[in-house]
């Protein structure tokens, strides 16, 4: 689904800020992986996400998705395949918008946008199913600006909106880590039944090295802009979180200190 | 009075295409400052020139459309920022308003204007009105056409395409992150929007009877200080209401102009005291309505997350 060969990125290239955001990143990530992804901070796990979606170019090296080299396009095409959601519950949806129009927006994703409305009875009775699904009775607010949800209401409908159009991927940047704990869980066990359900390819970002290991078949690790680590499935299962310590510190020669959650 | 009301639906057009780039889009386009006085050109030479003045008013907005995509494409394609485009876009109208005039106003109080011509087509002959029942003729057909071009704006922001032009002003790395390429929803809503206000400037030259290239100087302010009277009282409460309060804040704002020119009040204050006004009403809600605003929107998530009362 996913196969990155020999990527580079820098940032800042050639200056005393010289960043080697990914170096060398190579990985072959298979359709209908769920992968989790771990890493100390600055590691290169968002820039690894950023290069696939296209918000960032690489300077090096090519990216396939699903079987087509996308290197070279601009994000906005690569988007019919690709669902994503930031850590910020500000960024994956727009605030002074309904939840209807938003999810319209996302429903189209991939079309073409014409001169058809928006918001017409049949999708409106096919956003409150998708929203139902939720549990948050946001399938009765849908005339609600989006400003006025929870942190956590926003991405769980940022999770709707990413999922609604069916894509093949979906890329999650630590998509619980600004919400409270109870709406962490809730957003968490969404995705996971999301992505079960539309048997969707997944790659997540997280800080909580106990969900990195409940959820998903396969685990990866980075560090400087490299795989330190890949945990596939029956590895993965046994492990336990000072387990996956260990082994950071013995693949990457250095201690573990960044914030990682350790709950 | 009806002077008044007749400016402001004229200018109307006008606040609608600020509203578009500034207030929905999120974009400070300065081309309008150039493209008001550029559909009059168009449209003062198209009419000396034997056009009919329906189609010179369109070939007006047309040519302000134009104009808008100058600033467009400078922006998204050349990676100029938006305020300089627009400079340059106006300071490139200014060349081609002098060369299209071949000077810098054109009289046209000889030439069957626009309104004269819409009577026409209904039957009537403007010649024999009364100087009032012509005012309120020439309202009447502005009315008419605001309104229609109020329910169209309406119409379009609400289709597939129109969303995208709202959520780019409001998210843009969502929209695109959903497939859509905003330079071509910036580029389109810069076109639409410079349309509008070249037809305003196309109409402004109609009913005065001339067209000149100093008539652009502060209609900018004007207009966004229309927009600004139409937020206050009708803003916040959706699109609709927004699209409708504008137009009339335009009404508003021209009435006291025209009042205040009845009143002799000095006519060569006025641009500056709107420009204290527009920063007043930027300045004096940010420091006050401040906490307002918070306990509002703090009212609006109690009521509004039943779901997770815990959190
Ligand atoms: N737009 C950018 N401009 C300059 N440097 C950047 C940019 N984005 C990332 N970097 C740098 O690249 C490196 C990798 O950043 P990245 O955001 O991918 O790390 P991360 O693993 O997601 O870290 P975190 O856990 O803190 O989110 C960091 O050193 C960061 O400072
Ligand atoms: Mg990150």
């Amino acid at each position: 689904m996913i196969k990155l060969k020999h990527v580079y990125k820098i940032f800042f290239p050639n200056t005393a800020n010289e960043v080697l955001a990914l170096n060398d990143m190579n990985i072959e990530i298979n359709p209908g992986d769920f992968v989790t992804i771990i890493g100390s901070n600055g590691a290169g796990k968002s820039t690894f996400l950023k290069v696939i979606s296209g918000i960032e170019t690489v300077d090096e090296g090519t990216i396939e998705v699903a079987g087509q080299n996308v290197t070279g396009d601009p994000e906005y095409k690569r988007a019919k395949y690709i669902g994503r959601i930031d850590q910020d519950p500000m960024a994956s949806t727009a605030s002074e918008m309904t939840i209807e129009e938003n999810l319209a927006m996302a429903y189209m994703r991939g079309k073409r946008r014409g001169l058809h409305q928006g918001i017409n009875a049949e999708r409106k009775q096919m956003f409150q199913e998708a929203l139902a699904d939720t549990g948050l009775g946001l399938e009765k607010r849908l005339q609600v600006p989006v400003r006025t949800l929870s942190g956590g209401q926003r991405q769980a409908l940022a999770l709707v909106m990413a999922t609604i159009a069916e894509p093949k991927l979906l890329l999650l940047d630590e998509h619980t880590a600004a919400l409270d704990p109870k709406a962490a869980k809730q957003v968490m066990d969404m995705t996971h039944k999301i992505v079960a359900v539309k048997k969707l390819t997944a790659l997540m970002i997280t800080h909580n090295m106990e969900q990195a290991i409940q959820f998903g078949n396969r685990l990866i690790m980075m560090h400087r802009g490299r795989i330190i680590l890949d945990i596939g499935q029956e590895e993965k299962a046994r492990l336990t979180v000072s387990q996956l310590i260990e082994q950071f510190t013995a693949a990457s020669g250095t201690a573990f200190a960044d914030r990682v959650l350790l709950s | 009075m009806t002077t008044g009301m007749q400016q402001g639906l004229i200018y109307g057009f006008m606040a609608l295409g600020v509203l578009l780039t500034f207030r929905i889009l999120g974009f400070p386009d300065l081309t309008v400052e150039g493209t008001f006085p550029l559909g009059a050109a168009v449209t003062a030479k198209a009419v000396v020139e034997g056009v009919d003045p329906i189609m010179a008013v369109i070939l007006g907005g047309l040519a302000g459309a134009l104009a808008g995509a100058s600033t467009g494409l400078m922006h998204t394609k050349l990676n100029v920022n938006n305020i300089l485009a627009g400079i340059l876009t106006t300071s490139g109208i200014y060349t081609v308003m002098l060369r299209t005039m071949g000077r810098p106003n054109i009289p046209l109080l000889a030439h069957t204007n626009f309104f004269d011509w819409v009577f026409m087509m209904v039957g009537l002959s403007s010649e024999n009105f009364s100087f009032l029942q012509y005012q309120v003729g020439t309202i009447l057909i502005l009315l008419v056409m605001v309104t229609a071009v109020r329910a169209g704006m309406g119409w379009f922001l609400g289709t597939d395409l129109g969303l995208t032009i709202r959520s780019t002003g409001n998210n843009e790395g969502m929209i695109r992150s959903l497939g859509v390429n905003t330079d071509h929803t910036k580029l389109l809503t810069l076109m639409i929007s410079n349309f509008l206000v070249a037809f305003s400037g196309a109409l402004a030259c109609q009913s005065q009877g001339f067209a000149d290239v100093g008539m652009g100087i502060g209609v900018l302010v004007a207009a966004i200080a229309s927009v600004m009277v139409g937020e206050m009282f009708f803003g916040h409460k959706g699109l609709s209401r927004l699209l409708t309060g504008v137009i009339l804040g335009s009404v508003i704002y021209r009435t006291l102009l025209a009042i205040g020119i009845r009143l002799n009040l000095p006519a060569e204050d006025f641009k500056m005291v709107t420009a204290l006004l527009v920063l007043a009403a930027l300045v004096l809600p940010n420091l006050k309505i401040k906490s307002k605003k918070t306990k509002v929107s703090e009212k609006i998530r109690l009521s509004g997350c039943g779901g997770d009362k815990n959190d």
